[in-house]
């Protein structure tokens, strides 16, 4: 006669019972060692991703930007600006970029009925769409035919929308702007980015706040001048961007003899630099993971063989009353099944829930993939299970007095 | 008749590292059912060597243990594990009960591996409880018993499976003289029940209510037989 599996198994449970206070401590080191883990991890990772995603939402890697260089004083008053005649020489010497967009802005009121909204007003070509990687909504976008006939057409952003019509259906009204009468044609999409910073809800905000009309209607109906101060352009594909940029750097400093008023910049370059820059960051982020794996494991590690002796000594004089070695590796399995599992779980669900008020409070999104609980909980209930159950091996091997003695 | 227990040119060395510690040096004894035997000597003579040898809770280094006509040698580790859950009951100086389990879970813990349902555990152990006198105390901690009242869990703990053998190593060892007697009378009467009583002790008087008294020095028995 002897001990049935399934009495046992009940046995570990109610020993896990009788002894509240270490079970408990034992969880609260797994779940501390869990949610440390989860927690790191994620941030590393959410931060990482906010970078990237804001270079994707501004055009991608391909995009190539021309723009006044403020860094440098410009002694000699070399122009600053392009005309409308250097931009069609500057497009017929990159044949290789796909697209290419001139673009010149002003601050100005737009008025609808009795509305008015101050808003940054563009000229541009077609492309910018492509470029931008950013359409209309409803309506649609300037044409080649609006560009060629300097047609009076504006296509304006969904905050604009929302300040001068309301709910109203602003396709087909005409808006004033400095004396011009301009139909509505399109409503850009909406756009959004969660901002990282405290009180900034939309990082592309300022985007939706703008109208755009064909760059020829601006220069020949509205300002009358053709100064052209920023350029972007797009080249196949990221790879390609960096020598397009090189090409036009030396090709516009050549139009102004060797003045640098113009920066040139590649998103790619951009983000090569930018991710050059975090190596450092990168490296601190990845030892605070490795420490945060260490220190969950150290703690947990820790409290299970803190009572290495004590319980020891309970296996030999369990020994003593004629357990066998089977019945004390149960006990010990399940209780340390039990305490490695509630503690990993609990620890997740905390991890998650620190995770998601940190996200809350920075506008960040830090969401814990999968990967990262797993690799907390291998970390965390492995190595509770491994501290929990081999000393528990060890000291059922020993014979009864050996384990009775053991310090 | 066959004796209970028989040891033969039994030999005990602790190895700590390269030393090597004779704790018994060819150790002969007898005893039979029923007997009350009661074992004297000095200080490190080799007392509890012998009763953990006897009780299957350490394994001799040379020499032959016959027990019940078995050769506890030859006996696997699982069926040893049997013996001391059906057939030895122990009883320590230091009383080696578990902390964090009450009096009634103590008592229970050989009829839990002896696999007796929940019902069975809690009649026999309330019964050997009430033999003690510790009725009163079933669902006390031992931390909240006193020393005499610890022993007497222990004794209860050693006879619920109702042993044929008894051992029990300086059991008055950590008690005042008055709860001590107590514990020796608990013994007495187990004897009378038919029980084989074994017990380590330094006070002559204990040993007068043994019907046989084994002296051990260094680890050799001096007046064996000799009543
Ligand atoms: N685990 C051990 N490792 C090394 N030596 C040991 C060990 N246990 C006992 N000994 C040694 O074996 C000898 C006999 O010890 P034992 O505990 O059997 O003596 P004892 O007669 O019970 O003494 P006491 O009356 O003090 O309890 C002693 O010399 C002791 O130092
Ligand atoms: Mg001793």
């Amino acid at each position: 006669m002897a001990i049935s599996l399934k009495e046992s198994i009940y046995f570990g449970f109610s020993d896990f019972w009788s002894r509240k206070v270490r079970s408990l401590v034992t969880i609260i080191g797994i779940i501390l060692g869990t949610m440390s883990i989860i927690v790191v991890l994620s941030l590393v990772n959410g931060i990482n991703k906010q970078t990237l995603q804001w270079m994707m939402e501004r055009g991608g890697l391909s995009k190539i930007t021309v723009r006044r260089n403020w860094r440098y004083d410009n002694p000699n008053n070399a122009r600053t600006y392009f005309t409308w005649k250097e931009i069609k020489f500057i497009r017929s010497l990159v044949p290789e970029a796909k697209y290419m967009n001139p673009q010149k802005n002003y601050w100005l009121r737009h008025s609808y009925e009795d509305k008015e909204y101050n808003c940054s007003i563009n000229g541009v070509l077609p492309d910018f769409t492509k470029i931008e990687e950013w359409d209309t909504e409803n309506g649609r976008f300037i044409s080649e035919f609006d560009v060629n006939q300097s047609n009076d057409v504006i296509v304006i952003g969904t905050m604009v929308k929302e300040e001068l019509f309301g709910n109203k259906n602003p396709l087909g009204q005409f808006i004033t702007v400095h004396g011009r009468r301009l139909q509505v044609i399109g409503i850009m999409k909406h756009r959004y980015m969660k901002g990282n910073n405290i009180g900034n809800e939309n990082a592309l905000s300022y985007l939706n706040r703008r109208t755009f009309i064909p760059l020829s209607t601006m220069i020949h109906k509205g300002t009358g001048d053709d100064n052209i101060s920023t350029l972007a352009l797009k080249a196949h594909d990221a790879e390609s961007a960096p020598e397009l940029r090189k090409k036009l750097e030396a090709i516009i400093l050549n139009l102004r003899h060797g003045e640098p008023v113009f920066m040139i910049e590649s998103a790619q370059e951009e983000a090569e630099e930018m991710a050059q820059s975090q190596k450092t960051f990168q490296i601190i982020f990845f030892i605070i993971s490795i420490i945060s794996l260490l220190v969950g494991g150290i703690v947990i590690a820790n409290i299970m063989l803190a009572s290495i002796q004590e319980r020891t000594r309970e296996i030999g004089i369990r020994l003593t009353v004629g357990a066998r070695r089977r019945d004390i590796f149960i006990q010990f399995l399940v209780q340390t099944v039990l305490i490695t599992f509630i503690g990993g779980i609990l620890g997740t669900l905390v991890g998650l829930s620190i995770l998601e008020m940190v996200s809350g409070y920075l506008e960040i999104k830090l969401i814990a993939e999968l990967s990262m609980v797993l690799i907390a909980l291998t970390v965390s209930v492995g190595i509770g299970l491994l501290a929990g159950i081999i000393p528990a091996i060890m000291a059922s091997k020993l014979n009864p007095v050996e384990a009775l003695r053991y310090e | 008749m066959a004796s209970l227990i028989e040891v033969n040119d039994l030999t005990k060395e602790y190895k700590m590292g390269k030393i090597t510690v004779p704790a018994l040096n060819g150790v002969d004894i007898e005893i039979n059912e029923g007997e009350f035997v009661a074992i004297m000597g000095p200080s490190g003579s080799g007392k509890s060597t012998l009763m953990h040898i006897l009780g299957c809770l350490d394994t001799a280094t040379q020499g032959e243990y016959i027990l019940n006509r078995e050769k506890v040698s030859h006996i696997k580790k699982k069926k040893l594990a049997s013996i001391r859950n059906q057939r030895i009951g122990f009883v320590f100086q230091t009383f080696n009960l578990l902390p964090h389990l009450n009096v009634q879970k103590n008592v229970e813990l050989p009829l839990m591996y002896a696999g007796y349902s929940k019902k069975k555990r809690t009649k026999l152990a309330k019964k050997v409880i009430a033999e003690v006198g510790l009725t009163d105390r079933c669902k006390h901690k031992p931390s909240e018993l006193s020393g005499g009242q610890r022993q007497r869990v222990a004794i209860a703990r050693a006879i619920v499976n109702n042993p044929s053998i008894i051992l029990a190593d300086e059991p008055t060892g950590n008690l005042d003289t008055n709860s001590g007697g107590d514990i020796l009378t608990i013994f007495s009467e187990l004897n009378l029940k038919g029980h084989t009583v074994i017990i380590v002790t330094h006070d002559a008087a204990v040993a007068k209510r043994a019907n046989r008294v084994i002296h051990i020095v260094d680890g050799l028995i001096e007046n064996g037989d000799i009543s």
